[in-house]
């Protein structure tokens, strides 16, 4: 089931780099967000309120995409129909060479 | 059917953005509105702007780390 092809070695190196450079951009934001707490630009009561209302925000910003893209997916009757007809077409000639092709649940 | 995929679609986009309204209301705009003013009333007391998310978002984590492990201890009953 798991390929532990030649890969396997440096899989876990770019996953291992990869939490690295997510950890530093972390710490660089919270170090970022400190400093201007601290040199007094931002009023005290924000500490907590403003990270936690981007946060929220990206949240609300995916999840606006997500469902602008539902609404904006292209379907394609028509070659829905061309579809259907190719699956029963081949269902036809498999069922003459032999093979069996179950009926739809 | 692409019209259950659009009213999903708007749906989801609705929520998002009353979301986004009000809770920007909440923690930006509100701090800077008289307490008098009768807009108060529709909005919960400030502390619950940052307890709403952080509950959820706990939440969401517990939820989705049980779900994780449930799947795993299935495929790994499943192989033995």
């Amino acid at each position: 089931m798991v390929y532990w092809g030649p890969k396997g070695k440096t899989n876990t190196a770019h996953q291992m780099k990869h939490i690295v450079k997510i950890m530093a951009l972390l710490v660089a934001m919270s170090a970022l967000w400190i400093s201007l707490l601290q040199s007094s630009k931002i009023p005290e009561s924000y500490t907590w309120l403003l990270p936690l209302y981007f946060i929220v925000s990206l949240g609300c910003y995916g999840l606006l995409m997500v469902g602008v893209g539902l609404m904006q997916f292209p379907t394609c009757p028509h070659e829905a129909v061309l579809l259907q007809q190719d699956i029963v077409e081949a269902k036809e000639y498999l069922k003459q060479n032999g093979v069996d092709v179950g009926s739809n649940p | 059917m692409e019209l259950a995929d659009r009213a999903v679609g708007l749906l989801l986009s609705v929520i998002s953005l009353s979301i986004f309204t009000y809770y920007t209301f909440w923690v930006i705009i509100l701090p800077f509105v008289d307490s008098d003013h009768f807009v108060h009333k529709y909005f919960l007391p400030q502390e619950y702007a940052i307890l709403i998310p952080v509950y959820a978002g706990v939440g969401l984590i517990c939820f989705l780390s049980v779900f994780i492990g449930y799947v795993m201890l299935k495929s790994k009953k499943k192989k033995a």
